[in-house]
């Protein structure tokens, strides 16, 4: 953790340091003054709900707020929403970034830069008005990110730029993997040593070269991504928490009856209908709202993801600690050949996953994905399944469930009548849906090893293809059920610091785990081999 | 994967591996012997805790529910299957785990292995080790054992060493703070 040399000072944020020379006396800049504006409506939207009820619920009572509390509502949130701005102030010195804040608790956070691995900027449609950004730095493994809220656009622009460019050499040796090099233009030397970005921050900031953007031909695959369905069943069940309120009981039996005058099948085929075309809506609408002007692109070692209607974000994670990308083919969006694409980072918070890809063409998954780990064989290379018996554990596994499934309807025609068609029928049905999950599980395990990462394949529904950097890899697991030994199979689990923290090859042939974890981490399991 | 050339069985660190090693073999270290004591204990305290619950509930209970004092069949099968598994469990568990629980540090890494039905086997350099702890529990302390854990940067690969002798525990923990404080970067 060497601190980079004083001279690369002059490349601090707009309007900071006129002395660049290092020392503890550098002058703390505050937020923007433009949070003055905002603030108070954001106060006033955090406390609008119980203001409300407290103002008209209460003053109908006996003992409610009088008219004239309205003033000192609107004073109280103006003045709480000033404290964030007189409280937070913030620097960065040669070797740290620091924030303090707080009126009565101070607290101070400090982010030494060669520790600072991404800056993501985030503005919403208010942040956006007054021309604001909320800046989030991650540091090294913790999820604990240091936030500004918020600095102008253009300041947060250039605190991001010399965040990532004041980056010092890390200590962890030959990080980058070898590959193809795809056409850098930062002069980071792929797989050689410590990469020195740190030495670029005399160099004014390259645009960068985009690896993705939005295509808008790409919408066709938003009503199959069911990700949003959790939106929608959300806002379903918001509406029916009202409804006890609203006068739908009434409207509700008068539209039945007029709803009773159409034959059944058209009412089921309207509701159908309906169902569909607002589930098309909201997906379509989420989508573009989610990746309006997406923008994926690699600058100084980093990767860089932009994109948003109303709310903006612009996430940077150094490239460095990026150690693998998942492609996921959810089951309906295979069936349109569409699939998503996310990184394995460690550092960046929100679990280490981050999505770069909205639902898109497999084809543009896996290029975007070649280009992030910088080579093209561990996003096609064809998996070695693991083989006749670990098809037999996974219809095992799924057929248990047939028979629990199958049991219910046996158990509970001990107590009540049930025709004796039931029980069969949930027995079929149940053991067609299990064939086909375990065929689909079976079809979908795989694993392979290439020259510096590890493929894994995996999911049920949805097909995963994780893919890990060697140098990611921080230990192994081999976990064997007691079904699992008989049949010389094992659960081998690849444990990192990257996204989920584990990459899970299931049902795998044990001298198969063996040679994969032996390959992919040499050395490490030498002493310990038969 | 690629044949390796054949032959080349020593287990030099770095060299080349050979192309038939295609298991783990098992770490060299048994733990403490004391532990199948201390995991038979622990297994009885359970065990009487669980009686403790299903008995009274048979004998008093039931008959109440039922309003018969003739209880239905299938409980005193219940009855009798759950006072008869801790027992089991309690008599075959410990040797059998104390068969299976091994453990090894090498100058560069550490490769445990725990279970007695489920058999789990752990690897990890030491070069990405965080934290070394030792752990003891009151009844550990009776026994005179204690239980290291080696955690690294993943939520999914802490490695637990049960019931270590205490001197042992302490020797290693000594050891391997040496060994991880010595190696560079942030372990991810």
């Amino acid at each position: 953790m060497s601190e980079p040399s004083a001279p690369e000072a002059d490349l601090a944020p707009g309007a900071t340091e006129a002395t660049p020379e290092a020392g503890p006396e550098v002058e703390w800049h505050r937020l923007s003054p433009r949070n003055l504006l905002i603030n108070p409506v954001k106060v006033v939207g955090q406390f609008a709900v119980p203001a409300v009820i407290a103002l008209v619920g209460v003053s109908q009572g006996d003992r409610g707020l009088p008219w004239w509390a309205a003033p000192f509502v609107v004073v109280g949130a103006l003045a709480l929403g000033a404290v964030p701005w007189l409280t937070t102030f913030y620097r960065t010195t040669p070797t740290q970034f620091q924030v303090r804040s707080g009126l009565l608790n101070k607290t101070m956070k400090t982010a030494p830069l060669d520790r600072v691995r991404s800056v993501d900027l985030e503005a919403s449609l208010l942040h956006r008005v007054v021309g604001l950004s909320k800046v989030q730095v991650g540091t090294g493994v913790d999820d604990d990110r240091i936030t500004l809220d918020s600095v102008s656009t253009e300041q947060a622009a250039t605190l991001r730029q010399f965040l990532l460019a004041r980056r010092a050499p890390t200590t962890v040796p030959s990080d980058q993997p070898t590959g193809q090099p795809i056409g850098q233009p930062t002069g980071q030397p792929a797989g050689d040593g410590p990469v020195g970005t740190g030495e670029l921050s005399g160099v004014p900031p390259e645009p960068g070269r985009v690896l993705a953007e939005i295509d808008w031909a790409w919408l066709r695959f938003a009503p199959f991504s069911l990700a949003r369905l959790v939106v929608l069943a959300a806002a379903v069940g918001a509406l029916s928490q009202f409804g006890d309120q609203l006068p739908i009981a009434d409207t509700a039996q008068s539209a039945w009856g007029w709803v009773h005058q159409f034959a059944l099948y058209l009412v089921v085929l309207g509701l159908l209908v309906g169902g569909l075309v607002s589930w098309v809506m909201v997906a379509v609408t989420g989508y573009v709202v989610q990746w309006w002007n997406m923008r994926l692109t690699r600058e100084a070692g980093s990767l860089h993801l932009t994109a948003g209607l109303f709310t903006t974000r612009s996430i940077t994670v150094e490239e460095q600690r990026v150690r693998g990308v998942e492609m996921k083919e959810p089951v309906l969006l295979r069936l349109v050949g569409g699939a998503e694409l996310s990184t394995l980072a460690t550092g960046v918070g929100s679990g280490g996953v981050t999505a770069i890809l909205p639902p898109c063409p497999v084809g543009v998954a896996r290029d975007v994905g070649a280009d992030v780990l910088e080579t093209a064989t561990p996003m096609g290379v064809p998996l070695v399944a693991h083989g006749p018996a670990a098809r037999r554990r996974t219809w095992i596994r799924h057929l248990w469930g047939v028979l629990v499934v199958t049991a219910i309807p046996l158990v509970a025609s001990i107590w009540v009548d049930l025709p004796w068609w039931l029980p069969v029928l949930v027995g079929v049905v149940s053991l067609a849906l299990a064939g086909l999950g375990a065929e689909a599980a079976y079809r979908h395990l795989g694993h392979a090893a290439t020259p510096d990462h590890v493929v894994v394949g995996s999911g049920e529904l949805t097909r995963v293809r994780t893919v890990l950097e060697h140098d990611g890899i921080i230990g192994w697991v081999v976990h064997q059920t007691f079904f699992q030994r008989r049949l010389s199979l094992a659960t081998l689990t690849a444990t990192t610091a990257a996204g989920a923290e584990r990459v899970v090859a299931r049902d795998i042939p044990l001298p198969a785990a063996i040679r994969l974890a032996d390959a992919s981490t040499p050395g490490v399991l030498t002493a310990f081999l038969a | 994967m690629s044949q390796a050339p054949a032959d080349q069985t020593d287990h030099e660190r770095g060299e080349a591996r050979p192309a038939t090693a295609v298991a783990l073999r098992e770490p060299a270290h048994q733990v403490s012997p004391r532990a199948v004591t201390y995991w038979r204990v622990s297994a009885l305290v359970a065990a009487v805790v669980e009686w403790a619950i299903v008995i009274p509930v048979y004998v008093f209970v039931l008959p109440v529910v039922f309003e018969d004092p003739a209880r239905p069949w299938w409980t005193t099968a219940i009855l009798v299957v759950s006072l008869v598994a801790p027992l089991v469990h309690l008599l075959l568990m410990p040797q059998l785990r104390f068969r299976v629980h091994r453990w090894e540090v090498t100058p560069t890494a550490i490769h445990t292995r725990a279970g007695w039905i489920d058999i789990e086997s752990r690897v990890a350099p030491l070069s990405r080790v965080q934290t070394v702890d030792s752990t003891q529990g009151a009844l550990m302390r009776v026994f005179g054992l204690a239980s290291l854990t080696v955690t690294t940067a993943s939520a999914a690969g802490p490695i637990t060493i049960d019931c270590l002798d205490r001197d042992v525990a302490q020797r290693l923990v000594a050891e391997l703070t040496e060994v991880t404080g010595a190696s560079e970067g942030d372990a991810t």
